[in-house]
């Protein structure tokens, strides 16, 4: 479908206890985005959100992309459990580069302090932190497992107080984002990044790309969970991006997150 | 694959058809017997009082005292404690512990353990060497009123660091309290009173070394063999499975 | 023929006018060559006879405009019935609409619904009804799958089309399954991967629709539903388009 070269920023392996999603190992993801010549994916372990020790997951999935240079592991942290930092130093030592948080999944808010907490000790390990606002459509959830999505209130004094962290929304919609640009005022901190697997409407990345700045976009599909048809199809046909703004969003930008990172502090 | 000579160091003496202590040791031991069980650390009573009078304390500690007097060679025991009646329980400590035949102390849900009443009886049992078994639970849904949670046991160990605290059930929801107690040395914490989940013993071992982790059933509500089944069945080396089987709960109460 | 059976008439860029062409831009840019066209901007649940007339010339005009690229559907209350009939005739029978949308302001197997099947029947206008099975709950009288196949059972001379497979396409699917004069459109939700797969398993290609509910969703994200699907490309081609042909008469 593209020329570009394209860095999927949110896909996901392992099992997602709601849905037998298939396309869920390492081979079998990586030849489903081969068929959006999508050949680079940081993944998730889906099973790390329902976990109770989501600790956990990390050495898992690490045991699970071993060997998949194109698979960038994104570990998983519950900082409302004891000994959460044992867990990020782990991913550390496995050699991952960031680390997501499920806060309504695991009880907690973007305005509790333990976020900042969580941010300062992620900086000093040099890692980014993703947090994931919503995991599927609230309306169809378990009956017995209801989960509503992550409130981004207190989001930007986190950003700004911890300003060499860098931040990734993923599975963000767009009435959450446009909030956040308004309540910036046209100045969203520069750590802060959105992964557009969940942007909608018609023409909506590019709409999105201009209220928040093509520079903080991430090319995301959320796939196995959903088509990664859908994000390729609304960036590459929907819009009507230019050539700089296609290289920005589909590699560009996370390249240069990755490349901001660095222990005591990244500097995006 | 029963290894004899373990010591499971947490009991309580509530036989199926109740009756008096030679009753209930004569229901206990042949199962005893049977799973390789040398010795047992006994506490409560028939009836498990969530909140005991003096009475109820003395008729449990009685109780025990008599399975001891029996099979000296079987049981130890645990003062039970009340510590909302602080007087009487530092009474109870001189006549159950420092004049024998009990070697330490159990708390259970009276009164949570953040108390500073706790902290004087955790004082007397320092000097005394006795350890404490504490029930921890982390509960869904929320504690009972009184009942501590290992957070709130690391708290109390960070301030008694001469006591060796046992994590009863080491929280319940063993995921949790294993990194609650984490980094307080002088807490070990026991493998009963919850279901034969398997991993356990080895995250217990691979976060805590297996000196911090000791064999308990929970018995007789527990079956000593579903609870063994945590340490027989776990992916550790023999020498962490002696640890945990007989030789840490003989550290502690330096046999 | 891409064949988008599920578009509303809505957005603040610009008047209706201009918004019906820039919806084209984006259509063509994905390959979308007709769209199915319905209410207008009142979005009202329960839509008196002025306001769904004053919606349903909105659409009217979308069709005048571009006649070879929007296809009418005629939006009714059938709290109102009379005025409900009388509509159809005037947009139908006298007009260029094709097809019936409902949405949420009756649940669809209320009596009152069965007049207004019969006179689509004679017409032979399929209708589109809006549902969703929300475990936060539904609208008051918003209508799950359930409503639309005690609808359709009455009615099997009718074609029924399922709006958003009932959301929760898991159970939509299986809800509608043995009615084969309702066909399911993929709108509206995520886009989920299996969605369609699961559609053509349980009820055939020749009952599964394409669909957005553009502008509120993008084109692009709901036919990933259908461009990703693990089906085969005949299957694709019914569902991009062929059996909507069918169903309109095309």
């Amino acid at each position: 479908m593209t020329d570009t070269a394209i860095i999927d920023c949110n896909a996901n392996l392992g099992n997602w206890p709601f849905r037998r999603t298939g396309y869920n190992t390492p081979d079998a993801l990586l030849e489903r985005l081969a068929r959006v010549d999508i050949d680079r994916a940081w993944v998730t372990l889906l099973d790390a959100v329902m976990l109770k020790n989501v600790g956990a997951a990390n050495p898992w999935l690490a045991e699970m992309v071993a060997g998949y240079e194109q698979l960038m592991p994104v570990g998983s942290v519950n900082p409302t459990w004891p000994a959460w930092e044992r867990d990020l130093a782990e991913c550390v030592d496995l050699g991952f580069r960031g680390v997501r948080v499920n806060p309504n999944y695991h009880g907690w808010t973007l305005a509790d302090p333990i976020f900042g907490e969580l941010l300062a000790a992620a900086g000093e390990a040099g890692m980014f932190v993703e947090v994931a606002l919503h995991m599927t459509d609230e309306r169809h959830h378990h009956p017995l497992v209801m989960v509503p999505p992550v409130a981004v209130d207190g989001l930007l004094d986190a950003c700004a107080a911890h300003p060499n962290v860098a931040i990734v929304l993923a599975n963000v919609k767009n009435a959450p984002a446009s909030q956040l640009a308004r309540d910036a005022d046209g100045e969203l901190p520069g750590n802060l990044y959105f992964e557009l697997s969940h942007f909608e409407s018609v023409g909506g990345v590019q709409a999105l790309a201009g209220e928040l700045g093509v520079e903080r976009i991430l090319f995301g599909t959320h796939a196995p969970y959903y088509y990664p048809e859908s994000s390729v199809l609304k960036v590459f046909e929907e819009c009507d991006f230019s050539e700089p703004e296609l290289a920005a969003i589909t590699h560009q930008n996370a390249e240069r997150l990755l490349a901001s990172l660095q222990a005591g502090g990244s500097q995006p | 694959m029963i290894e004899p000579g373990a010591i499971d160091c947490h009991i309580h003496p509530t036989a199926a058809q109740g009756g008096p202590p030679a009753a209930c040791a004569d229901e206990l031991l042949p199962f005893a017997d049977r799973m390789g069980i040398a010795l047992m650390g006994t506490s409560l009573g028939p009836t498990f009082w969530r909140r005991p009078t003096r009475e109820q304390i003395t008729a449990d500690n009685d109780f025990n005292a008599e399975l001891i007097a029996r099979h000296p060679d079987r049981f130890f025991g645990y003062a039970n404690l009340n510590p909302n009646d602080l007087r009487f329980s530092l009474d109870e400590i001189e006549r159950r512990v420092a004049d024998g035949p009990f070697v330490g102390l159990k708390l259970w849900v009276a009164m949570c353990c953040d108390h500073p009443n706790v902290d004087a009886i955790c004082e007397r049992a320092a000097e005394l060497g006795a350890p404490i078994l504490q029930h921890t639970f982390f509960r869904a849904g929320g504690n009972l009123p009184g009942e501590s949670s290992p957070d709130d046991l690391a708290a109390l160990a960070a301030r008694q660091r001469e006591v060796t605290f046992i994590a009863a059930h080491a929280g319940l929801n063993w995921e949790r309290g294993i990194r609650a107690v984490l980094g307080q040395p002088n807490i070990l914490v026991d493998t009963c009173g919850f279901d034969p989940e398997l991993g356990y013993t080895e995250m217990a071992v691979a976060w805590l070394g297996a000196e911090r982790v000791v064999y308990g059933s929970d018995a007789t509500g527990r079956s000593f063999a579903s609870q063994l089944a945590k340490v027989y069945g776990a992916d550790i080396d023999d020498d962490a499975k002696a640890l945990i089987l007989h030789g840490n709960m003989r550290r502690v109460l330096d046999l | 023929m891409v064949i988008d059976c599920h578009v509303h008439v809505q957005g603040n860029r610009g008047t209706p006018d201009d918004r019906m062409g820039y919806l084209l831009d984006y259509a063509d840019r994905v390959g979308i060559d007709r769209l199915c066209l319905s209410l207008g901007t009142s979005r009202d649940y329960s839509p008196d006879p002025e306001t769904f007339r004053r919606d349903n010339d909105m659409v009217w005009r979308a069709v005048e405009m571009y006649p070879e690229r929007y296809i009418g559907f005629c939006y009714l209350n059938p709290g109102y019935l009379q005025e409900s009939l009388e509509e159809i005739d005037r947009c139908i029978a006298d007009g260029p609409f094709v097809g019936i949308k409902l949405w949420v302001a009756m649940l669809c197997d209320q009596p009152n619904l069965d007049p207004i099947c019969e006179r689509a029947a004679e017409l032979g206008a399929p209708i589109l009804q809006h549902t969703w099975l929300k475990i936060t709950g539904n609208l008051q009288y918003e209508s799950t799958p359930h409503n639309v196949a005690n609808l359709a059972r009455r009615h099997p001379d009718v074609n029924f089309i399922l709006g958003h497979s009932g959301g929760n396409w898991e159970m939509g699917y299986r809800i509608v399954q043995d009615l084969p004069n309702v066909c399911a459109e993929v709108s509206g939700g995520d886009p989920e991967l299996g969605q369609t797969e699961m559609g053509v398993a349980m009820l055939g290609a020749e009952r599964i629709v394409y669909g957005s509910d553009a502008p509120g969703r993008s084109f692009a994200s709901q036919l990933a539903k259908v461009r990703g699907a693990d089906i085969t490309d005949d299957q694709r081609a019914m569902i991009l388009g062929g059996n909507m042909r069918r169903l309109l008469g095309l």
